[in-house]
């Protein structure tokens, strides 16, 4: 089944249960210079907006369709599996950054090693039922990890929802 | 292959028969108890691997929030006590010599009985902070001890909104927003501090429901959820409820029948709510007059309608307890009171939370309870508080240890105590070097640790045996999801074995933890026994369904039977000390200057923090690594600050040095900054006489401060 990660910018308050949750799941301990996987902000109102409204994000790896990390990557460290994630194996990494510089979302970060890594969508846990570390704690249901068909009608719904809210106003 | 396989699962931490890794049902107990969620526990070989929430559970559903999440690196911080501890080096150095329990419990019952015999028992003070759980024994604990103080950290948390609508009802209250239209969330339930309060109020209102948001904050909740967002100046709730009262009478929006039938002293607090001129309220509260308007029109036509007051944000006003009082008056004024939808009577349940039905807590904590209770500490400056709190007011425990009167405080026997939770919090600290026998359980080795004389290592909620009840009727017996770690003790060992150990005449404490519930929990009907093997918390068999009116037909619980906005009780007990019956408004006492012209909130709820908690705890640190002070661009712009650049905050008592976050969360004027920081404790910028004179609540949000850029 292809998986598709998805944030509801409407639901996120970069409350950091996410990024918490994923470095339980991986083990990233940032007091000993691990960068995490996956990272909230806080998104300062935009003066041309005017509208005095904050933004909550959280990012990780997207697991994008077309990844531009595995094309930029010169020793084919990066691979799509069968569940559309972009996974890795670095052993042959040579701490090149090239896959860094293509990712628009900051996804991929280097360990003590000099080595890459990033999300690997918990491909593990979703092999076995389980749903990303991230996704499974969220408290605002804000992050979700879904089939690819299920993805599209949710798109299609939430497009449909924002055009009766918009009406209303 | 199959190695490489189940390294794989392993590495990924998946439970199953092959890697061992088993999930066993446990809770967070970081929080407050009223938001403890279920947790699974990957465990692996006595190890905890990895946390998530139970589905399921009655609290959290699946969901954990940033501070549960991290349990893992909380209950395995580098700092956790490992064995009772005796202080070898100055108090505060933090040179400690490891020595067993049972010359720990030893050097204890020497120094209590000691001080017992010189000073009389109420000079040992019994403190219970976090986490709170084992309150009920620990009251019982100090009252066989023979000494009338006991007290704890709720001397600054919730007790003030129980005391308001108790001073209302004669009972604390409860919220029915499942059944109600209009939702009013009075500075609290955010996503930032309470994420399953945030949540409800986001369903309700995608279902339809009217909410209003008070807060000065543009809140994700307010942004999101609020048909109407009042950005009221702190400390000037009250007013503005009042306020809203005169317009809902004068249009005639109240429920004149129901105040009629129920309610006592309408006439006075008439008179005075209608006689609050709009304009001048809106200049104070920074409230428009049509917003007023507008909330009064909603609150009086819209029903039901629930109200939640934070328990915090509003009582660390110094006038607070009028405040929340005052908020209360409006769901009595206009009917909503004890319906279905509206605001409900809220039975104590246990261990500070109320799960809708009754045991026999109460009893088992007051049954031994020693002669001379008036003689509390804080007890006579605050008369109220000692009229409707069976505990010590601990904000005036420190300056009885500093000034020795009415009598001398010499011990303290502490289960989960910080110093910095109080305001001017180096004057608690100073206090502690003053004690004659200081002994505190911790978890970890804390600031307030380092001047203890005997140190207990307690444990984590995933390490202990514990029965939580959860609101909605429920219960779950835990058992430990893993041994406890290294050479701690659950608190409620501690109290049993030290009971012995004191030969404390209460063979029912003594008799452990298991037979301490046995007792409380007997009119439930629960079988404890089904409690612990159900993975998910069960039903009470006593529970009944709510009947609206039933409470307010049968008589209330105040002087008068009758819900009273009117407080004959305030009346009787306050008149000495100038209390007021009404719920009438005053100006807290710091306001802006020139030299310090920003309004100072101490505490004001981050994410990534509780207390002092997870300050050190290194995942939910990297959140938020430097602490920071909220304010707003414009005030940050005038004051040439950028987002990043070192500050200092500084008030007449004190300085500190922290990091500047602009934000447009915040309003101008306003200073927001986090407590508990042993490097940047706004605590000590607060004045501790600053306080609410009804509650005995310190001032936390009401401090004033100037800015200065580094």
């Amino acid at each position: 089944m292809r998986m598709v990660f998805d944030l509801d910018v409407e639901k996120c308050v970069a409350c950091g249960a996410c990024a918490v949750s994923c470095m339980d799941q991986n083990d990233i301990w940032p007091d000993r210079g691990d960068a995490p996987y996956r990272r909230v902000g806080v998104v300062e109102p935009l003066p041309k907006a005017g509208d005095g409204r904050l933004t909550y994000l959280s990012l990780g790896c997207m697991h994008c369709a077309d990844a531009p990390c595995i094309k930029a990557c010169p020793v084919g460290c990066l691979f799509k599996d069968e569940q559309n994630l972009t996974l890795y194996d670095n052993t042959r990494c040579i701490g090149c950054h090239s896959c860094a510089m293509a990712c628009p979302f900051g996804a991929p970060t280097y360990g003590p090693d000099g080595k890459m890594r990033k999300c690997d969508g918990c491909a593990e846990r979703l092999k076995n039922g389980l749903i990303p570390a991230c996704v499974r704690n969220c408290p605002t249901g804000a992050l979700s990890c879904v089939p690819e068909e299920t993805y599209g009608t949710a798109a299609f719904d939430r497009s449909l929802r924002a055009i009766v809210e918009h009406a209303e106003r | 292959m199959e190695e490489k396989e189940l390294e794989r699962r392993l590495a990924h931490k998946i439970p199953g028969a092959d890697t061992g890794i088993e999930v066993k049902h446990s809770f967070c107990s970081i929080c407050s108890p009223s938001c403890h969620c279920g947790i699974d526990a990957y465990v692996k070989d006595g190890k905890l691997l990895k946390v998530e929430g139970t589905q399921g559970h009655p609290m959290n559903d699946g969901l954990l929030c940033t501070k549960g999440a991290a349990n893992r690196a909380y209950i395995y911080r580098p700092d956790r006590l490992r064995t009772p501890l005796k202080r070898a080096g100055a108090r505060g150095e933090g040179r400690f010599e490891p020595i067993s329990w049972e010359e720990a419990y030893d050097l204890i019952a020497e120094n209590l009985l000691r001080l017992r015999a010189e000073s009389g028992a109420d000079s040992v003070a019994f403190f219970g902070g976090y986490q709170k759980w084992f309150r009920w024994q620990l009251a019982r604990f100090a009252y066989d001890f023979g000494s009338v103080n006991y007290g704890t950290e709720s001397s600054a948390c919730m007790t003030a909104n129980k005391m308001a609508w108790t001073t209302l009802t004669g009972m604390n209250a409860k919220m029915d927003m499942k059944n109600a239209k209009l939702y009013v969330a009075w500075g609290g339930g955010n996503h930032h501090s309470h994420h399953l309060a945030a949540k409800k109020a986001e369903n309700f209102h995608r279902n339809g429901g009217k909410v209003i948001v008070v807060d000065p904050r543009n809140t994700p909740l307010a942004a999101r959820t609020a048909d109407l967002h009042i950005a009221v100046r702190p400390g000037t709730d009250g007013l503005l409820a009042n306020a809203v009262a005169g317009i809902i009478l004068r249009n005639g929006w109240q429920d004149q029948a129901y105040i009629d039938k129920y309610v006592h002293g309408f006439d006075d607090y008439a008179a005075y709510v209608t006689s609050l001129d709009l304009q001048e309220v809106s200049r104070i509260t920074t409230v428009p007059v049509e917003k007023i308007e507008e909330m009064a029109r909603l609150m009086g036509t819209v029903k039901p309608m629930s109200i939640e007051a934070s328990p915090i944000s509003l009582i660390h006003q110094t006038n607070g307890y009028q405040t929340v009082r005052a908020m209360f008056s409006l769901s009595v004024i206009t009917g909503n009171y004890d319906t279905v939808g509206g605001n409900q009577p809220n039975i104590e349940t246990f261990a500070h939370l109320g799960a809708g039905y009754a045991t026999r807590e109460e009893e088992f904590i007051e049954a031994n309870t020693p002669a001379g209770f008036e003689n509390r500490v804080g007890a006579k400056r605050f008369p109220l508080w000692a009229d409707m709190v069976h505990e010590m007011q601990s904000l005036d425990l420190a300056r009885q240890i500093h000034e020795g009167t009415p009598y001398p405080i010499r011990g303290l026997f502490a289960l989960g105590f910080n110093y910095r939770i109080f305001p001017d919090s180096e004057y608690f600290r100073a206090a502690l070097e003053k004690l004659d026998f200081f002994v505190t359980a911790d978890l970890f080795m804390t600031d307030t640790v380092k001047y203890a004389d005997v140190v207990l290592p307690t444990c984590s909620s995933l390490e202990r045996e514990e029965l939580k009840v959860y609101p909605g009727g429920f219960a779950k017996y835990y058992l430990p999801a893993i041994a406890p770690l290294y050479e701690s003790r659950s608190d409620a060992r501690i109290l049993q074995e030290l009971a012995e150990r004191l030969d404390l005449d209460d063979a029912l404490l003594r008799s452990g933890y298991r037979k301490c519930l046995e007792y409380v929990f007997e009119p439930t009907g629960y079988d404890l026994d089904a409690l612990i093997a159900s993975p998910l918390p069960l039903k009470a068999p006593c529970m009944r369904p709510y009947k609206p009116h039933a409470y307010i037909d049968g008589g209330c619980k105040t002087p008068t039977g009758k819900l009273e906005l009117f407080s004959e009780r305030v009346k009787t007990v306050g008149a000495a000390a100038g209390l007021d019956p009404l719920p009438r408004w005053y100006a807290p006492s710091y306001q802006p200057t020139e030299e310090y012209p920003f309004q100072l909130l101490a505490g004001v709820r981050i994410p990534n923090a509780i207390h002092s908690h997870l300050h050190k705890v290194p995942w939910t640190r990297s959140l938020r690594p430097e602490p920071m002070a909220d304010m707003n661009p414009a005030d940050a712009r005038a004051l040439g600050i950028a987002a990043g650049d070192t500050i200092r905050l500084v008030s007449a008592f004190g300085a500190i040095t922290v990091k500047a976050n602009p934000t447009a969360l915040m309003n101008q004027g306003q200073i927001c900054m986090y407590h508990g920081y042993s490097e940047a404790d706004v605590n000590t910028l607060l004045d501790r006489n600053n306080v609410d004179p009804y509650s005995g609540f310190a001032g936390y949000k009401n401090g004033i401060c100037a800015v200065e850029k580094l």
